[in-house]
C-alpha cells in the first residue's frame, strides 16, 4: 500500500508529459491541422484519465487505510540549512480537492474535443489544458509552499495563454496582460510568505508551517499569513483584486468554465483552507477574512445584478460565492467552506459549459432587483461600472508598469547607453560614420547657426572620444551627465505613482 | 441650454433624414432569438450586385468576394474552367476584351493572365529574395503554363536566345528597357542603412537644379512642408465622410479613443436594450437612452481614473434634448456643418453591431411589447458626448489643446514637421531605424513639448528616405511596381524579349491600363460569375438529361382532373403525397423517400403552407407569427385541449409551471440571489451526474431527460381552434381575428393546392411536413429553423392546414368551387426536425379507421428514410463516422443535436446553391446534393397571365435570396460580414453575440455554419414559358430589383421541351449555351455519394421499372434509361 502512495508524483506529471508531447508534435508537425486533432485530443484525454484514475485509486486506499499525510521525496533545492523537498500532502482536504480538479479538468477536455473542432488553435488549446490540469493537481497535492507556487505559476501561465487565445484581438491580449500583471502581486505575497517561513520557521513543508513548535509572536505568524492571504486574494479574485477575472472571459467557453468558473478561482480559497491552523492561531486575521468576504459578496452581488452578458453575469456570481467561502473561513467554519467549494465548483462547471444555451434555458426574464435597492441610483451606476475596479487596477497597476517599462527604456537610452558608451539609435542613423553624416542633415544657417553647428560638432567629437576612451576628463564628463539624469529620476520618483511602483517592482524583482 | 447660434430647422431635418438612411448601411439583423436570414447588404439592394458590393466595400471596408487565391484554387480543382472565365470576360463589355494590344495578343489575354496569376508589385527586400534565392531572372516563374513557356521559348529561339535562362534574362532587361528603368539590386542592409554618399546622390536626383548651388536641406524641408500641408488638408477633408475625429486622432497618434469609449458605452447600451438578463434597469428607462445615460454618467467616477476633470461640468451643461446635444457637440468638435449628416453616419458605422441593433429597435418600436423608447438620436448624442470627452483628454495629453478640428488644423499648420512625422509613422511603412526614432520622438514629446527641433530633423530624415530608391515611392514607372509585374505578365503571355521591345509606349500603357482596370472589385466579380457559370452548367446539364425521366409530370387537362374516373385514377394516383418545405435540406429526404417507395409523390412549398398565422400553442403565453417576415398575419390560431382533457390540462399546466419555476430557480436564482449558496448545495450533486451524462453519453442522457419531462408534464391531447366565433372582416395585424371562417379556410386550401399544382387526383394520404431544428448549446438556433415561418418551427402551420382540409364542411365548399378532394383522402400534419431527423406527427387520434394501415405503412417508410437522410448528411460532416451503417449514422446525427459541446449540430443551409420552381418531374430522378430549394408549381395548372408563379416568385424569391445571400456574405468575408468563430461567442442581453465580454455585437453567420458553403448567388430555374415570365418581370418592381439587379440568377425551362433560357438583365432571356455532356447514371443516391465528402456534381438515378415514366407522359425516352 505504501509503495502505491509513493507513486503520487505521477499524477501531476502525466498531464504535463501530455502537454510536452502535444507541443513536440506541433513542432515536429505530426499533429498539426485537422488531421492531428484526434491524436491531440486522445493524448490529452488519456493523460487526464490516467491521473484521475490514479487519484481515485489513491482515494480508495486512503478510505481503507486512512490518509497517509505527508510524503517526502528527495531534496529538490538546497542552500545552506534551507531545503526544499519534492513532497506531497495526501490528507483528506488535498485528496478531495485534487480529485475534484482532475474530474472537472477531464470533463472540460472532453467537452473541448467537439467544441474546438477545426479551430486553428486546437493543439495549443489542448496543450494549455494539460498544463492547467497539472497545475491544479500540483496546487492541491503539493506538500510544501514552493511546490504549490510552481503550480500557482503554471496556472497563471496557462490562463494567460487561454485568455489570449485569439492573439489577433487587441482586447483579448490586453486583458491577458492585465490578468498576468495582477497575478504577479499575488505571487509577490506568496514569495514573501515563503521567505518568511524559511527565515522564521526554517522550512516550507506544510507541517513545518502549520504545526511548528517554535514560539513565534502573533505578528510573525500574521505576516506569514498575510503573505499567503494576498496570494489567495488575487487568485480567487477577492475584492479589491476582482477586476482581472471579469475581464478574463475572452477565451473559448470551456476555458472560461474551468479557469474562472470552476477551478482556478477556487485555488486561493484552497490555499486558505490549507493554512487553516495558521489562521486559527492568529485570531486577528479571521475578522479580516470575514470583512473581505462580505465586501466581495456585496461587490459580486451588486455588479452581478446589472450584467447583461451571460459570461459576465456568471462570473460576478462566482465572485460573490467565493466571498461566501471566505466569510465561512473567517467564521472558523473551514470545513463548511471546503464542502461548499466542491459543490460550487461542480455547479459552475455545469453552468459555464451551458453558457451558450443560457438564453434557451431561461424561461422568463431575470427577477428584478428589489425596490429598496433600486432607489439608490448611484449604486446602479457604481454597479454598472463594476465599482470602477477595472479602472482602478489599471490606474494603479497596469498603466504604471507599462509606463515604467517605457521609462526604463528611456533610462537605458539616456543613461546606461551613454555610460557604457554605446552610440544608441536614438541620436543617429545606425552606424558610427553616419553619426557624423547626421550633421549634414541638421545644418545650421546664418552666423549663429554656423557657430552652433561648429560647437555641436566639437561637442559631439568631445563626448564621443572621451566617453568612449575614458580618461580623467571623460570620467568627469560622465559624472556630470549622471548628475543630470539622477536629478531627472528623482523628480520622476517624487510622483506618488512611482513610489507605489517601486514597491510593486520589488515584488517583480523578487520573482 | 439654448444654443448660441440657433441653427436652421433645416439642419435638424437633414440629420433626421441621414438617420433614416442608416437603415441602408447598418446591419439589419434582428435580436438573435428572432434571427431570420436576410440579405446582408439589404440596404444596397437597389443597386446592381457588383455596384452594391463596391459601395459597401468603400463605405465599410468589407470586401465582398472571396479572395483571388481561393478562386484560383477552384480553378486548379476545375471548379472553374478556362472556358468559364473566357466566356464571362467576353460578356464584360466595359473591359473591352476584344480590343487588341498588338497583333500578338488582345486585352483579354492580359486579363486572363492577371486573373490566373497574382501580378503584384513587390518590395525591395522581396525583390532581392526573388532574384538571389529563387533565381527568377533566369527561369520561368513557377506558375507559367506549359503552352506559354513553349511559345516564349520558340519565339526567343528565332532571335537567337537558345536557353531558358538566356531568354528570361533578356526578357527582364527588355521589360526594364521598355519602361526606361535601370535595374538595381539592393541588399537588405542597404535598405536599412543610408550611407552618406547614397543619400547625397539621391538628394541630387531629387532636386537636380538647386542641389549644387543652395542648401539641399532647405529644399528637403520645403518638400516636407509641402507634403505635410497636403496630407493635413487631405486628412481634414476626410473628416465627416470617411473618418470621425477619432479616426483623425488615431491617424496621427496611433491611439484609438474608441477603445476607451466602447466599454463605457456598452455597459449602458446593453443594460438599456437588455431583454431579460439584467436584474436592474434604471427607472428612467421610459425617458430614453440619452437621459438614462446622462443621469447615470453624473454619478460615474470614471473621470477620476480617466483623468477627465471636465467630465461632470460637461455633462451637467448638456441640453436635455438629444438633438440639441448632437448639434452642440458637432459644433464643439469643429465639424463643418456641411459634413454633419455624414459625420453621424460614420459615427454609427464605427460600432456597426451595436448601432445596427439600436437602429433595429428604433425601427421596431413595439418589439416584444417593450414600452421604452429606442431613439437613434439618443444613441448618437451619447456617442458624440463621449467622443468629445475622450478626444479632449487625448488632445490635452498630447498637445494641450482643445479637441476641435479647427484648433487641430491651426496647431499643425504651425508644426508641419510634427504632423508629417506622425502621419508617416502611423500610416506608412518606415524602415526600422526611422520607425524607432519616430516612436521615441513621439513618446518624448509627451514630456517635452517645447523642443521642436527634433521633429524637424526627423521629418527631414524621413523625407530623405522617402526620396531614396528604397522607399518604394513610385513616380512614373518603377522597377518594383511596374517592371516586375510586366516581367511576369509577359512570361504568361509567352512574349520574348524582342516582342516586348517592339511594343511602343502606348501599348505598354494599354497593358498597364488593363491591369489596373482589373481591380479587386472587377476581378472578384468576374471570378464569381465564372464560378457560378460552372455550377449552373452542370446543374442545367442534369436537368436537360433528366427531361422526361422524372415521375409525376401530370399533363392531363384540368377538366379531366376535377372528375377523376377510376381508370386514370389507378394509373396516376400515388400512394401518398408528402409536401415538404421548399428548404434545400429536404432535397435528400424527398429523394430517398421516392427511391424507397416510388409510389410516393413529394412536393415542396414555402413552409407556412399558405396559412399565415399568429400562433399560440397550448403552453404559450404570447403569440408568435408563423409566416414569412414580410407578412403581418391578421389571424390568431390557438391550440386548446380536447374537451375531455380539461382536468388533465389543469394538472399539466400546474406541473409545467412547477417545472419551469424549478428550472428558473436553478438556472437564474443560482446566479442572482443571495440565497444561492443553499440552492447550489442542493443541486450540485445532481448537476455533477447530469454533466457526466451529458459529456459522455449525451444521446442517452437526453432520451432519458425527454422521457422524464414528458411523463412529468402529463401529455394532453389537443386540437387547434380553427373556426372563428366572431368574424372580423377588417381584422388588422394589431387586432386579429381568432380562427378562420369556413370561406377563408376553403380559400386557403384551394389556393395552396393550386400553388403547388395539386389540382389533380389526390392520394389517400396527403402529408404536410413542416420543419424546425432543435439543438442544445446554440445561440443561433433560430437560424436553423424555417425561414418561411420567420425563423420558427413550421409544424403548427402543417397541422392547421391538414385539419382544415379534413373538415367535411370545407370539402363541400371546395366541391362547389370545382375542387374535388376524394372522399378517402386524409390529410396529416407533421414536423421534421432537420437536426436530429425526428418526425412528429400531429392529431394521430383523428385518423379514420380505413386510413390507419396506410398511415402505418407510410410512417414506417418515412422512419426508414430518416436513417437515409442522416446517412447522407454524415458525408459532409468532418467529425462524423466515415461510411457508417444506417443506424450508426442516425445515432450520430441525433447525438450531435444533444451534445452540449457540439458547435455544428447541423450544417443548416450551407449547401444551398439553386432553386427549382416547377413540377417534381424536372428534378425527380436526379441527385442534387441537398443544394436545391424545390418548389412545386405546375405551369399547366396556371392561368395564362401566370398569377400563380407570380405569387410564388414574390414570396419565395426574397426568402431564397435572403438565405442564399446571408450565406454568401458570411462566407466570403466571415470576419466582417459574418460573426467569426462560435468558440468565443458570448450571448449579450439575449439579443446578440459578442466575442468575449466587450466586443462589438457580431452579426451574420458564425464560421461553423459556413465552412463548407460554396459562395455563389442562387440559380433560380422556373418551369414556365419565357413570355409569361417576361410579363411578370415587367409588372413587378420587386422582381426587377432582385433579378434585374443580379441578386438572384433567373432561368426558365420550357414546360414542353428541354429548352432552357437564361435571363440577362440587359438582354432579357437568351438561350442557355452550355454544352451537353455525359452525366453519370447510378443505381441509387447512396451509390453516388457514399464515401465522398466534397460537393458532388449531379447524377441521374435509375428509375424503377414498374413505375416507369412512360405511364404518365411522352415515350420518346432514351433506351438506356428504360433498361433500369
Amino acid at each position: 500500500m505504501h509503495s502505491f502512495f509513493s507513486s503520487v508524483w505521477l499524477i501531476p506529471l502525466v498531464p504535463l508529459l501530455a502537454a510536452g508531447w502535444i507541443a513536440l508534435g506541433y513542432i515536429l508537425k505530426f499533429n498539426r491541422g485537422e488531421s492531428g486533432e484526434a491524436q491531440t485530443s486522445q493524448t490529452a484525454l488519456t493523460a487526464s484519465s490516467i491521473s484521475l484514475l490514479l487519484l481515485l485509486i489513491l482515494d480508495g486506499f486512503a478510505l481503507m487505510y486512512g490518509a497517509p499525510g505527508q510524503i517526502k521525496y528527495a531534496s529538490w533545492l538546497a542552500s545552506g540549512s534551507y531545503q526544499v523537498f519534492i513532497s506531497f500532502t495526501l490528507d483528506t482536504l488535498g485528496l478531495v480537492m485534487s480529485t475534484l480538479m482532475a474530474f472537472i479538468s477531464l470533463l472540460t477536455i472532453k467537452f473541448s474535443v467537439n467544441y474546438l473542432h477545426r479551430e486553428a488553435g486546437f493543439q495549443r488549446f489542448f496543450m494549455t489544458l494539460c498544463i492547467f490540469n497539472t497545475s491544479m493537481i500540483l496546487i492541491t497535492l503539493a506538500g510544501n509552499a514552493v511546490l504549490m507556487l510552481v503550480g500557482w505559476k503554471l496556472a497563471a501561465v496557462s490562463s494567460y495563454l487561454l485568455i489570449a487565445y485569439a492573439p489577433g484581438r487587441p482586447t483579448a491580449t490586453a486583458n491577458a496582460n492585465q490578468a498576468f500583471i495582477t497575478n504577479r502581486i499575488g505571487d509577490g505575497g506568496f514569495i514573501l510568505a515563503i521567505s518568511l517561513s524559511f527565515i522564521w520557521l526554517g522550512g516550507v513543508e506544510w507541517p513545518d508551517i502549520l504545526l511548528h513548535e517554535k514560539d513565534l509572536s502573533s505578528l510573525h505568524i500574521g505576516l506569514i499569513a498575510v503573505g499567503f492571504l494576498l496570494a489567495a486574494m488575487v487568485k480567487s479574485a477577492v475584492f479589491p483584486f476582482s477586476a482581472w477575472v471579469t475581464k478574463a472571459l475572452e477565451g473559448p467557453t470551456p476555458s472560461s468554465a474551468v479557469f474562472y468558473g470552476a477551478l482556478m478561482i477556487h485555488a486561493g480559497i484552497y490555499l486558505i483552507l490549507r493554512l487553516e491552523p495558521l489562521f486559527m492561531m492568529d485570531g486577528v486575521l479571521l475578522p479580516v477574512l470575514v470583512f473581505l468576504g462580505l465586501i466581495t459578496i456585496a461587490y459580486g452581488f451588486f455588479s452581478g445584478l446589472v450584467q447583461t452578458d451571460v459570461k459576465s453575469a456568471l462570473i460576478f456570481s462566482v465572485i460573490s460565492h467565493v466571498g461566501v467561502m471566505l466569510t465561512l473561513c473567517g467564521l472558523g467554519l473551514f470545513n463548511w467552506a471546503a464542502v461548499y467549494l466542491v459543490l460550487h465548483a461542480v455547479w459552475r462547471a455545469y453552468q459555464f459549459l451551458h453558457a451558450p444555451s443560457y438564453m434557451h434555458l431561461m424561461s422568463r426574464p431575470t427577477r428584478p432587483a428589489s425596490q429598496l435597492i433600486q432607489k439608490w441610483r448611484w449604486l446602479y451606476t457604481a454597479s454598472l461600472q463594476r465599482f470602477w475596479l477595472d479602472k482602478l487596477s489599471s490606474w494603479m497597476l497596469v498603466n504604471p508598469v507599462q509606463k515604467l517599462a517605457r521609462e526604463a527604456r528611456s533610462f537605458d537610452e539616456k543613461v546606461v547607453n551613454k555610460v557604457v558608451g554605446l552610440p544608441g539609435q536614438a541620436s543617429a542613423l545606425s552606424s558610427l560614420d553616419q553619426l557624423e553624416s547626421e550633421n549634414t542633415v541638421g545644418k545650421g544657417r546664418g552666423v549663429a547657426g554656423t557657430l552652433m553647428e561648429w560647437v555641436a560638432t566639437k561637442l559631439g567629437w568631445f563626448e564621443e572620444h572621451l566617453v568612449l576612451h575614458g580618461g580623467d576628463k571623460g570620467m568627469s564628463n560622465v559624472i556630470q551627465h549622471l548628475g543630470v539624469y539622477v536629478l531627472k529620476i528623482e523628480t520622476l520618483l517624487s510622483q506618488p505613482r512611482y513610489l507605489v511602483l517601486l514597491i510593486v517592482t520589488t515584488f517583480v524583482v523578487i520573482l | 441650454m439654448a444654443l448660441t447660434e440657433n441653427p436652421s430647422v433645416d439642419i435638424r431635418q437633414q440629420l433626421l433624414d441621414a438617420i433614416a438612411h442608416f437603415e441602408h448601411v447598418l446591419p439589419g439583423q434582428a435580436p438573435i432569438k428572432d434571427f431570420v436570414h436576410h440579405n446582408t447588404l439589404h440596404g444596397y439592394q437597389h443597386l446592381n450586385f457588383a455596384d452594391a458590393l463596391k459601395a459597401s466595400h468603400e463605405l465599410t471596408g468589407a470586401y465582398g468576394y472571396e479572395p483571388a487565391e481561393r478562386y484560383r484554387e477552384y480553378f486548379k480543382k476545375a471548379r472553374i474552367t478556362l472556358e468559364d472565365l473566357s466566356t464571362i470576360l467576353d460578356e464584360a463589355e466595359s473591359l473591352k476584351p476584344d480590343e487588341s494590344i498588338c497583333e500578338k495578343f488582345k486585352q483579354k489575354d492580359v486579363y486572363l493572365a492577371a486573373l490566373l496569376n497574382p501580378l503584384k508589385s513587390i518590395t525591395g527586400c522581396q525583390f532581392t529574395w526573388h532574384i538571389e534565392e529563387l533565381n527568377e531572372l533566369n527561369q520561368f516563374q513557377q506558375s507559367v503554363s506549359q503552352t506559354s513557356r513553349e511559345k516564349l521559348l520558340s519565339a526567343a529561339k528565332h532571335h537567337g536566345e537558345e536557353s531558358e535562362s538566356e531568354a528570361i534574362n533578356a526578357l527582364w532587361f527588355a521589360c526594364l528597357k521598355s519602361l526606361n528603368l535601370e535595374h538595381y539590386l539592393l541588399h537588405p542592409e542597404e535598405l536599412m542603412d543610408l550611407d552618406p554618399e547614397a543619400a547625397e546622390s539621391m538628394l541630387r536626383d531629387v532636386t537636380p537644379d538647386e542641389s549644387s548651388e543652395s542648401s539641399d536641406v532647405s529644399m528637403l524641408h520645403r518638400q516636407v512642408v509641402k507634403e505635410s500641408k497636403n496630407l493635413l488638408g487631405q486628412l481634414i477633408r476626410k473628416v465627416g465622410d470617411d473618418i470621425t475625429l477619432r479616426g483623425f486622432l488615431n491617424t496621427i497618434t496611433g491611439k484609438d479613443i474608441l477603445d476607451d469609449i466602447r466599454p463605457v458605452l456598452q455597459q449602458h447600451l446593453a443594460n438599456y436594450l437588455d431583454q431579460g438578463m439584467s436584474a436592474w434597469h434604471p427607472s428612467e428607462r421610459n425617458q430614453g437612452f440619452y437621459m438614462v445615460w446622462r443621469s447615470s454618467a453624473l454619478d460615474d467616477l470614471a473621470w477620476v481614473f480617466d483623468e477627465m476633470p471636465e467630465w461632470q461640468d460637461s455633462i451637467n451643461s448638456l441640453p436635455d434634448d438629444a438633438m440639441d446635444t448632437i448639434l452642440l457637440m458637432l459644433k464643439q468638435l469643429g465639424i463643418p456643418e456641411t459634413h454633419w449628416a455624414h459625420y453621424l453616419q460614420r459615427l454609427a458605422l464605427e460600432i456597426p453591431g451595436w448601432s445596427g441593433l439600436f437602429l433595429w429597435r428604433h425601427l421596431h418600436p413595439d418589439y416584444e411589447g417593450d414600452k421604452q423608447p429606442v431613439e437613434m438620436l439618443d444613441y448618437l448624442a451619447v456617442r458624440l458626448v463621449l467622443e468629445r470627452l475622450f478626444a479632449q483628454r487625448l488632445c490635452r495629453e498630447q498637445w494641450q489643446i482643445e479637441a476641435n478640428l479647427d484648433v487641430l488644423r491651426w496647431y499643425f499648420r504651425r508644426r508641419h514637421s510634427e504632423f508629417f512625422v506622425r502621419y508617416v509613422m502611423f500610416n506608412n511603412h518606415l524602415p526600422e531605424y526611422l520607425f524607432t526614432l519616430a516612436q521615441r520622438q513621439i513618446e518624448r514629446s509627451l514630456l517635452d513639448h517645447e523642443h521642436y527641433y527634433p521633429w524637424k530633423q526627423l521629418a527631414d530624415m524621413i523625407m530623405a528616405w522617402r526620396n531614396s530608391p528604397m522607399s518604394d515611392q513610385p513616380k512614373g514607372y518603377s522597377v518594383f511596381h511596374h517592371a516586375w509585374p510586366l516581367f511576369h505578365l509577359t512570361q504568361h503571355l509567352g512574349l520574348c524579349a524582342d516582342d516586348v521591345e517592339s511594343l511602343n509606349a502606348e501599348q505598354i500603357k494599354q497593358m498597364f491600363g488593363c491591369l489596373s482596370a482589373l481591380n479587386n472589385e472587377t476581378s472578384g466579380f468576374i471570378w464569381l460569375q465564372a464560378y457560378e457559370r460552372n455550377y449552373r452548367d452542370a446543374l442545367f446539364n442534369a436537368v436537360v438529361a433528366n427531361e422526361n425521366r422524372g415521375r409525376w409530370k401530370h399533363s392531363e387537362s384540368k377538366s379531366e382532373l376535377s372528375t377523376p374516373d377510376a381508370s386514370t385514377q389507378n394509373l396516376t394516383r400515388p400512394e401518398a403525397q408528402v409536401t415538404f418545405c421548399m428548404d434545400d435540406r429536404e432535397e435528400s429526404f424527398r429523394r430517398h423517400l421516392e427511391e424507397h417507395n416510388p409510389a410516393i409523390e413529394t412536393l415542396g412549398a414555402a413552409g407556412f403552407f399558405g396559412v399565415p398565422i399568429n400562433w399560440k400553442g397550448l403552453d404559450d403565453t404570447e403569440t408568435t407569427p408563423l409566416c414569412p417576415v414580410v407578412v403581418d398575419p391578421v389571424h390568431t390560431l390557438c391550440e386548446v385541449p380536447n374537451d375531455n382533457q380539461q382536468p388533465k390540462f389543469h394538472k399539466h399546466k400546474h406541473r409545467r409551471n412547477l417545472r419551469f419555476s424549478l428550472k428558473n430557480l436553478i438556472q437564474q436564482e443560482t446566479r442572482r440571489s443571495l440565497l444561492a449558496p443553499l440552492l447550489i448545495t442542493l443541486i450540485a450533486p445532481f448537476s455533477f451526474l447530469s454533466l457526466l451524462g451529458k459529456t459522455f453519453s449525451f444521446r442517452r442522457m437526453n432520451g432519458l431527460g425527454e422521457k422524464l419531462r414528458n411523463h412529468f408534464d402529463i401529455p394532453v391531447q389537443t386540437h387547434v381552434e380553427l373556426n372563428t366565433s366572431e368574424p372580423k372582416p377588417d381584422a388588422t395585424p394589431s387586432d386579429n381575428q381568432f380562427g378562420y371562417t369556413d370561406e377563408e379556410q376553403a380559400d386557403k386550401v384551394q389556393g395552396f393546392l393550386r400553388t403547388v399544382g395539386l389540382n389533380k387526383p389526390l392520394a389517400p394520404l396527403v402529408v404536410m411536413m413542416g420543419h424546425g431544428s432543435y439543438s442544445v448549446n446554440n445561440p443561433h438556433l433560430a437560424a436553423y429553423d424555417c425561414g418561411a415561418c420567420s425563423g420558427r418551427h413550421g409544424g403548427p402551420n402543417a397541422r392547421i392546414f391538414a385539419a382544415i382540409a379534413n373538415r367535411p364542411e370545407i370539402r363541400i365548399i371546395l366541391g362547389e368551387r370545382g375542387v374535388n378532394i376524394p372522399e378517402d383522402t386524409w390529410f396529416m400534419g407533421a414536423e421534421h426536425n432537420t437536426a436530429d431527423e425526428n418526425i412528429s406527427w400531429y392529431d394521430q387520434d383523428q385518423i379514420p379507421e380505413n386510413t390507419k394501415s396506410a398511415f402505418q405503412k407510410l410512417r414506417a417508410e418515412i422512419d426508414f428514410v430518416t436513417q437515409k437522410s442522416a446517412h447522407e448528411r454524415c458525408r459532409r460532416l468532418a467529425s462524423a463516422p466515415k461510411k457508417p451503417s444506417l443506424k450508426k449514422a442516425l445515432n450520430h446525427i441525433i447525438g450531435r443535436s444533444y451534445d452540449i459541446s457540439q458547435a455544428r449540430p447541423e450544417l443548416g443551409h450551407a449547401t444551398n446553391a439553386a432553386a427549382f420552381i416547377g413540377r417534381r418531374s424536372i428534378s425527380q430522378g436526379a441527385f442534387f446534393d441537398r443544394r436545391v430549394f424545390l418548389i412545386s408549381y405546375d405551369p399547366t395548372q396556371d392561368d395564362e397571365e401566370g398569377h400563380v408563379i407570380e405569387a410564388i416568385l414574390l414570396a419565395a424569391g426574397p426568402v431564397g435570396a435572403g438565405i442564399n445571400l446571408e450565406y454568401y456574405f458570411s462566407t466570403v468575408n466571415n470576419e466582417q460580414y459574418g460573426s467569426g468563430s462560435k468558440v468565443t461567442h458570448n450571448v449579450s442581453g439575449l439579443f446578440a453575440v459578442m466575442d468575449g465580454t466587450s466586443s462589438d455585437l457580431r452579426t451574420g453567420l458564425p464560421k461553423q455554419m459556413i465552412e463548407i458553403h460554396e459562395a455563389m448567388r442562387l440559380q433560380v430555374l422556373v418551369e414556365a414559358k419565357i413570355e409569361v415570365l417576361g410579363k411578370i418581370y415587367q409588372r413587378q418592381p420587386a422582381l426587377q430589383e432582385l433579378v434585374g439587379k443580379g441578386w438572384l440568377l433567373l432561368s426558365a425551362k420550357d414546360p414542353d421541351s428541354e429548352q432552357i433560357h437564361v435571363f440577362k438583365p440587359d438582354k432579357g432571356f437568351v438561350p442557355w449555351d452550355g454544352q451537353q455532356s455525359d452525366i453519370p447514371l447510378v443505381d441509387n443516391s447512396t451509390d453516388w455519394y457514399d464515401g465522398k465528402h466534397l460537393p458532388l456534381s449531379p447524377a441521374l438515378i435509375k428509375q424503377p421499372p414498374n413505375t416507369s415514366p412512360a405511364d404518365y407522359s411522352n415515350n420518346d425516352l432514351k433506351g438506356e434509361f428504360n433498361n433500369a
